[in-house]
């Protein structure tokens, strides 16, 4: 039997999700190991391993593929513990990366800057230029490389960067200086921006490319030991690296673009969404991960999760493709507090996991979001974690009492106050990515990770009309399900900046080309037979004389006539007008970029259904408890979510209790047991066949072009 | 007044929220698809909504000094034209004696009905790439009135029911010189308004308008609440403070003064300009709008940064400019350069003012805007182009705690003006970039180090370029000042190489021409220091030394630190003897 193994090491649980071809789909846990997270993953396919009652080189030698998400390069810029890293630029723009293109997020707050991922002195400058036509101005000056080189060998670098203006344009001399860099450093990991993202913007290309190599030796020093390790308890299968763009990638690549895994860890939740929606015939989904800080909200359209060049890590801009993930503050410990207006406000402050809520007892002493979840009756004081954790609820009342008195209200009205600024803090957060890009949220179903997102998903739909909650059993599948399913995927890009009314048709296929066959090859190189390898291409529209581009499909695939190019633009000027209230039909319009993703596509795990029963959910009643709900406390029945069956039918007010958290269903909703045991929930009433028509799969570009 | 509605303190909150997000909603269609790169690069545009009694609700100010003449124009455009709003219609304005603060930030608002009655504004505000007049980008530092300017738009409509006023637009665009850029970045303006309407009438049919207005006084009274509660902690008394705008571009000798009596009393500050010098001949004259959103943003980065800025938080403040003086000229004056020159001067003497109340809540002075606008032909684009030198941004200023941060730019940004990518920046416009990196020693010394300034260097690749180097800070008397013992930084260095070998001396206001060759090159100063150099850590200067941000002759003469120049090892001896 071949084994398909899914990994997402998370702050506080690995979380391990083990399937194979019968459908049968186990989740394993093992407490996260931070110093070398390889401990707990081994740990967690021990577990694995003694469930099935063999020995774990037996286990390992069954599993075909291990899909491994990471956030050991998150966690090193998050920590500035990356590797010790030099920069080499062009002479004259010394600074252009640490300037980070002059801006302060919170203008008014006096703050600190983010420090600076390579310090100044180890940054240096070598001697060339090329223009904006792609001409060498000034050639490369060998010898200030040579001497760059032993000045980071003297500052014991153990990566260096280069970046050199326009080199997308002629990459011929980062590719010497690289060269030249690898006989006088061999044992240093050098990135060189026209590898890791040839695309126009320095400070963007620089960032990106710096943090490359400030990640590249901590991720090449865990995996391989990972690797050895693997291999030496009997693994034979193929280890897939999880990415920020919602694909997969071999370890070797990984290695070479550790960049690429540094937004990975929220990356499995849009893919999750793909596959939950996918279960009921819906393409579009909306999904939501509300941790204990942090809110993370992205968006499914026609099956394909959104795209974003905008990335940002620890004040440090990514460029290269990432899945669209939107993050608030927005959390279990988020902080209430009233403003010196004595307006109520939750968040962006966090108790975090420590000293955590006031309810943890562990110190904590201001009220959170977990603290009101608490005094409202939603969460369940003697079963928190499945028991893990008794909460305290006198703390949270005295937590929350302070905040009470501030606005003068009781502590119950003024816990439905935090839940209420909460929720609508959320549903702002979905109305970014759903309405401000042109989607209508009616159309989604909103997909709930763990967290306290159940919680407070009916309230977040409500606010939305999003007619339709799905909430996945057991919710820390969630991430493991998404690396699961996800394909190989890799994107390129090149610089193609013309009015289209100069382009070269000829040059454009021979870029799309070019791409497409380093795809192809890298593929390959992976395992992928040719008839696995999907291509989807695109290119980047602008108005003429404007600052920021429309990505575009090329819908007729890599060969770029003028009739595809006419269908590109009115498909741009239709996007325009969607999301920015207005196109120019007729103004003139420039190519920036073209885009090539490919795909290697993966055997997706099939899951297994179970029998449908009666809507009776009453087998699976455990009691009773006093929630608070449209102004009052009401005792509502409290269900057992893991022995709710299909088809049973709860409906709001009532509780239910998951292992780790808690689905609230309020009045005016009902919850639904389906056929893979995971919860639908919907307003009272609604039928889930004609709410399917409401949410029929679509391509929501399409959708996007009609509505202009 | 608004009939009241009984509204929760809750749904104020949320309510509030929603505003905010409404108006940054409007803020990123501006940002996304603005032509001029003074908009979308450098983001130097603002966004707000008003109430139907024209009461600032929200606004997202990236550029803080254009948010609190928002009201003036809207005021403005409201009176105009009374009765006369239809739903469709879109109004424009930019005439700096019709309520506009400069003539280069345009004003565009739309009203928002709904069921037939005008219910908000939605509102945007950009600096233009070209608005007509003798200048350059709008820039006309030999300018002695508002004629020479600008095109004047007094307030108008600009979309008449749904459709556009042609005339209007022709004559706008007739007399412009950029009319590409300038149409595009009103559609740009106009698409951000639709934006805001499209998401104010979601919300007015989510709660109702007797829900919002019911808490649109609530969120009013809680700013309100917010700002004096931040003056009180201010102590009472009279405060003075006197800074120099370098000149006016007329009479080039002599520099303009401003001065603010600003008077603390309990729970409320009133600025005073009374005693500035009379109004200028040249550009540098302010307008009532531009004074008044100077000051606001002195105290909101300083005291205010906390409160939330709405109709409710400018109860709590006074500001007196009489007419006539450069705080508030009288028609015909010429005005442009009001948002860098006045603003800067202004915002520098309410915090000297401050400082003697609450030092520890104010910045060393940052560093003034000062550098060129320039407008022509690009032979390899075939276009013709317009823009803002923003590459040359100087540092912030420093504060207790905290060193300055560098390359931010002029404080009437406040560290949202994004420095322009050198890639784009050269694909748009005729220049070759030679140097564009951190000017060491270009910072005050202090406890509390200002930011690093700049060193901008551009090779000129097209003729007959006209440029006009507006700002200040080009000598010491208005180099960014230091706090508490913290030194000045120094003042700009600037010079234009020409290709034939003459070097100019560019001095600020001016008009040069550039030519195939010529190459312009500005030092531009950092961000003032905070407290006394020879207190501040010994590492860290040794850090900076190693960093090349501040020499080893500037680090013994004004940090008393010996550091050697090759092995940067500090010789402590030595250092002791300096510092005793």
């Amino acid at each position: 039997m071949s084994l398909r193994v899914g990994v997402d090491i998370g702050g506080t649980f690995t979380d391990m999700l083990v399937t194979d071809e019968s459908g049968d789909a186990r989740l394993y846990k093992a407490p996260t190991t931070p110093d070398d997270p390889s401990i707990g993953l081994m740990e967690a396919l021990e577990r694995a391993a003694r469930d099935r009652d063999v020995s774990l080189d037996a286990f390992l030698g069954e599993v075909e593929a291990i899909v491994h998400g990471t956030t050991i390069t998150t966690n090193a810029v998050l920590t500035g513990e990356g590797a010790v890293t030099g920069f080499v630029t062009t002479k004259g723009f010394r600074d252009v990366l640490n300037m980070r293109r002059g801006l302060k997020a919170r203008q008014f707050e006096k703050y600190a800057p983010p420090p600076p991922l390579i310090p100044r002195h180890r940054i240096h400058v070598v001697e060339e230029r090329v223009t904006v036509d792609g001409e060498v101005m000034t050639p490369l000056a060998e010898d200030d490389v040579r001497t760059a080189a032993r000045l980071l060998a003297d500052q014991g670098v153990e990566a260096v960067a280069v970046s050199y203006l326009w080199s997308f344009l002629d990459p011929t001399h980062e590719r010497r200086t690289g060269e030249i860099l690898q006989e006088e450093l061999p044992d240093v990991y050098v990135s060189l921006s026209t590898e890791v993202l040839p695309q126009i913007r320095v400070y963007e290309r620089h960032s990106t490319t710096a943090l490359n190599a400030y990640v590249g030796p901590v991720l090449r020093r865990y995996l391989v030991r990972l690797r050895e390790e693997l291999a030496g308890r009997g693994f034979g299968g193929t280890l897939l690296i999880m990415q920020s763009n919602g694909g997969v990638m071999s370890p070797e690549l990984a290695q070479r673009f550790a960049s690429h895994t540094l937004l990975s860890g929220p990356a499995g939740g849009p893919l999750a969404g793909v596959f939950y929606g996918a279960t009921h015939g819906l393409a579009n989904a909306i999904t939501i991960d509300m941790g204990g800080t942090s809110f993370d909200v992205s968006l499914v359209a026609g099956g394909t999760p959104t795209v974003t060049t905008e990335g940002e890590i620890g004040g440090h801009r990514i460029a290269s493709p990432v899945l669209d993930i939107h993050t608030i503050g927005a959390g279990g410990g988020s902080i209430a507090w009233v403003d010196s207006g004595g307006l109520l406000a939750v968040g962006p402050k966090s108790a975090g996991a420590d000293p955590g809520p006031a309810c943890y007892g562990r110190g904590g002493t201001q009220p959170t979001v977990t603290d009101a979840d608490l005094l409202l009756g939603y969460l369940d004081p003697a079963f928190f974690h499945g028991g893990e954790l008794t909460l305290d609820v006198e703390a949270a009342k005295t937590a929350v009492g302070g905040i009470a008195q501030a606005l003068a209200l009781d502590e119950t009205e003024a816990a439905a106050g935090i839940y209420r600024v909460v929720n609508a803090n959320m549903a702002a957060a979905l109305s970014v990515v759903s309405i401000q890009r042109g989607h209508d949220p009616r159309e989604f179903v909103l997909v709930v990770a763990g967290g306290a997102g159940p919680i407070h998903a009916a309230e977040i739909a409500r606010e939305l009309e999003i007619p339709l909650i799905l909430i996945p059993r057991e919710s820390s599948v969630f991430c493991a399900v998404g690396m699961l399913i996800s394909d190989l995927k890799h994107d390129y890009v090149r610089t193609y900046a013309r009015d289209l009314d100069k382009v070269d048709l000829t040059e454009i296929d021979s870029l799309y080309r070019e791409m497409a066959d380093d795809a192809r090859a890298t593929l390959r190189e992976e395992g992928v037979p040719d008839d696995r390898i999907e291509t989807d291409y695109a290119v980047d529209l602008r108005y003429v004389g404007q600052f920021n581009e429309v990505e575009v499909p090329a819908q007729s695939g890599g060969e770029v006539t003028a009739e595809a190019l006419d269908a590109m633009v009115s498909t741009f000027h239709a996007r325009h007008d969607t999301l920015y209230g207005y196109s120019m039909p007729g103004a003139p319009v420039e190519l920036i970029n073209l885009r090539v993703s490919a795909h290697g596509v993966t055997d997706k795990p099939q899951f297994s259904t179970v029998e449908a029963g009666g809507g009776d959910p009453s087998a699976a009643k455990r009691g009773e408890r006093r929630a608070y709900f449209d102004g009052e406390f009401v005792e509502v029945p409290v269900y057992d979510a893991l022995r709710l069956a299909n088809g049973n039918v709860v409906a709001g007010p009532a509780i239910v209790d998951q292992p780790t958290t808690t689905i609230v269903v309020p009045p005016g909703f009902e919850l639904v047991c389906d056929h893979y045991n995971n919860f639908l929930m919907h307003p009272e009433g609604r039928d889930l066949a004609e709410l399917r028509t409401q949410l029929v799969p679509e391509d929501a570009r399409l959708v996007a072009a009609e509505r202009s | 007044m608004a009939r009241t509605t009984e509204v929760d303190r809750i749904l104020v909150s949320v309510i509030g929220n929603r505003f905010d997000a409404i108006s940054k909603e409007i803020g990123q269609t501006m940002l996304r698809t603005s032509r001029s790169p003074i908009f979308s690069e450098a983001r130097d545009f603002v966004t707000a909504i008003f109430d139907r009694e024209v009461r600032l609700v929200a606004q997202t100010a990236y550029i803080p000094i254009l948010m609190g003449a928002q009201p003036y124009a809207m005021r403005s455009i409201a009176q105009h034209f009374g009765d006369d709003v239809d739903e469709g219609d879109v109004f424009i304005l930019n005439d700096p004696y019709r309520g506009n603060n400069h003539p280069p930030d345009v004003t565009v608002v739309k009203p928002v009905f709904w069921e037939g009655e005008l219910l908000f504004w939605s509102m945007s505000r950009g600096h233009h790439a070209d608005v007509g007049g003798g200048g350059v980008a709008g820039y006309n530092p030999g300018a002695r009135s508002v004629w020479e300017e600008c095109v004047r738009i007094p307030p108008a409509k600009l979309y008449v029911r749904g459709e556009p006023n042609q005339a209007l637009w022709d004559v706008i665009l007739i007399n412009v010189h950029l009319p590409f850029l300038v149409e595009g970045d009103l559609h740009c303006q106009v698409g951000a308004c639709n934006i805001g309407e499209r998401s104010l009438r979601d919300l007015i049919a989510k709660y109702g308008k007797e829900t919002l207005y019911a808490a649109l006084e609530q969120m009013f009274d809680a700013s309100e609440a917010q700002m004096r509660a931040v003056i009180r902690d201010v102590p009472n008394g009279v405060y003075t403070g006197e800074r120099y705008i370098d000149h006016d571009g007329i009479d080039k000798d002599r520099m303009v003064g401003v001065r603010v009596e600003l008077t603390v009393e309990d729970e409320s500050i009133t600025f005073d300009y009374s005693e500035s010098d009379p109004q200028a001949a040249g550009y540098v004259n302010s307008t009532i709008g531009n004074t008044t959103s100077g000051s606001f943003l002195a105290l909101f980065t300083s005291i205010g940064s906390e409160v939330r800025f709405n109709e409710g938080a400018l109860r709590a403040l006074d500001v007196i400019a009489p007419p006539g003086t450069v705080a508030n000229a009288a028609e015909p004056a010429p005005v442009t350069a009001n948002t860098i020159d006045a603003a800067q001067a202004i915002i520098e003497a309410v915090w000297l003012a401050l400082a003697q109340a609450v030092p520890d809540r104010v910045d060393a002075a940052w560093a003034r805007w000062c550098a060129p606008a320039t407008m022509g032909f690009n032979p390899r684009t075939g276009r013709p182009f317009g823009d803002i030198h923003f590459m040359a941004k100087g540092g912030a200023g420093a504060s207790q705690g905290l060193d300055g941060w560098d390359h931010l730019g002029t404080i009437v940004c406040s560290g949202g003006l994004r420095s322009p990518d050198p890639e784009l920046h050269e694909l748009v416009d005729p220049y070759t970039v030679l140097q564009y990196e951190y000017w060491p020693d270009s910072a005050g010394a202090g406890e509390w180090r200002g930011g690093m300034g700049t060193t901008y260097r551009f090779r000129v690749d097209a003729p007959g370029i006209p440029a006009a180097h507006f700002g200040g800070g080009n000598r010491q008397a208005t180099a960014p000042f230091g706090l508490e013992g913290g030194l000045a930084a120094p003042h700009h260095v600037l010079a234009l190489r020409k290709a034939g070998g003459e070097v100019i001396e560019v001095d600020t206001e001016s008009f040069y021409n550039l030519d195939v060759g010529d190459v312009y090159e500005l030092q531009v100063s950092g961000g003032g220091g905070y407290g006394d150099p020879r207190r501040r850590p010994v590492e860290k200067v040794q850090q900076d030394v190693r960093d090349g941000l501040v020499s080893p002759e500037a680090a013994e003469s004004l940090y008393g630190v010996v550091v050697d120049p090759v092995t940067f090892e500090v010789d402590a001896a030595a250092t002791r003897g300096l510092r005793g």
